[in-house]
């Protein structure tokens, strides 16, 4: 009996809708109301049912032993729990999860690092009033034009004038 | 104000020369400047240079060093027609073209605000992804929260059918023991019935119907004192 009372978590929905992404809303919405749905539906159920009246039905049903007999049966009856097939994929989806959220947040910090040193590099260049063109190819170095590829003026294609 | 530039004279040097100065050196009249005022100034005073230019005017024009022709007139007219237009317009101009400056730097200028902002976004951005994340567990607690309410369910839902069934049961021998004995009640009440209407002989009807007539006419006799 111990067995079949998983603890159920108070689960903070407010909480849980702020992290939710935008673009998983729905997906959030729909978890939502199934969750809602199970709940209300294990509040209606009472949980145990009613004790069945033995005395009285053995005292107005006339044939004998069928009282006796149902009693016994129905005391006798073990009713098997259900079983629990996806807990297990429940804590493997977790794994995954925390593998795939470790790598994105690595990488979500590189990126982050990256940016930062952009933003200094931004933040301390020379003001452009005192900038040559080599100094301005430094800081932005889409703006130096490739006499490479382009050996003749003006050393970008046309189009992009 | 050249002198006061310093290049890099010495061994090679990675800084940066310092800026090029806004104006100009300071010129009087336009065109000399004011270096050989200031040189002038300690030997001959504050009138040094003008004595100079003059004495040096008059001495070319007596000498005809320079000669006054008609080139003269003309050069007098052109020189005083590009003063004239370089006083009244001269401020104009240089505004004109400072702001020409001003609008590209400004446009340059908006596309690094605009970098160094979309970078800051790109960072706060990414610390809230960080942050969502986060919150991964509260997920996984639903659906683990989700599993047990079903199971629960699933087993009351099962308790609660066998007692139904088994009440139905005993409920259904009952009530068909009450059936029974009510049908047998009604069959025999209606077989009395019957049998006592049959054994009903005429000549007891006769006898009923005189004993009735006689106790209504007694109770007339008394019936008519209370009206």
């Amino acid at each position: 009996m111990a067995g079949r009372r998983a603890a159920i978590k108070a689960i903070d929905w407010a909480a849980f809708a702020e992290r939710v992404p935008p673009d998983q809303r729905a997906m959030f919405n729909a978890l939502k109301t199934r969750s809602d749905a199970l709940a209300a539906r294990l509040a209606a159920l009472p949980e145990k049912p009613p004790a069945i009246d033995w005395a009285h039905y053995k005292a107005v049903v006339a044939k004998a032993g069928m009282v006796d007999e149902f009693q016994k049966k129905f005391s006798a009856l073990k009713i098997p729990e259900p079983v629990d097939t996806q807990s297990a994929k429940i804590d493997a989806q977790e794994k995954e999860a925390a593998k795939s959220t470790a790598e994105y947040v690595q990488a979500s910090k590189a990126r982050i690092v990256q940016y930062e040193q952009q933003l200094q590099k931004l933040r301390t260049m020379i003001p452009f009033e005192q900038m040559t063109f080599e100094d301005l190819h430094e800081v932005f170095p889409e703006t130096k034009l490739d006499k490479e590829k382009y050996p003749f003026w003006p050393h970008k294609p046309i189009a992009d004038l | 104000i050249l002198h006061s530039r310093p290049l890099h004279t010495t061994q090679q040097c990675l800084a940066p020369l310092p800026p090029l100065p806004e104006k100009g050196g300071e010129v009087r009249h336009g065109l000399i400047p004011e270096e050989f005022f200031q040189f002038l100034y300690p030997k001959t005073g504050v009138t040094g240079p003008y004595m100079l230019g003059t004495g040096l005017l008059l001495y070319l024009l007596s000498k005809e060093i320079y000669v006054v022709n008609h080139e003269t007139v003309a050069g007098a007219c052109i020189l005083s027609i590009i003063i004239y237009g370089i006083k009244k317009y001269g401020a104009d101009v240089a505004a004109f073209a400072d702001r020409l400056n001003e609008e590209k730097i400004a446009k340059v200028a908006a596309v690094k605000n605009e970098a160094i902002k979309d970078l800051e976004t790109a960072i706060e951005e990414e610390k809230k992804e960080q942050w969502r994340v986060e919150g991964r567990s509260y997920l996984f607690d639903a659906k683990r929260n989700n599993i047990a309410m079903l199971l629960e369910a699933n087993y009351r839902e099962r308790l609660l059918m066998v007692y139904n069934e088994v009440k139905k049961r005993l409920d259904y021998q009952v009530a068909m023991q009450n059936l029974k004995r009510q049908k047998e009640q009604d069959h025999m009440i209606q077989w009395v019935e019957k049998n006592v209407v049959q054994s009903i002989t005429p000549q007891q009807q006769k006898e009923s119907i005189a004993k009735c007539i006689l106790d209504l006419k007694a109770l007339s006799k008394s019936a008519q004192a209370a009206v």
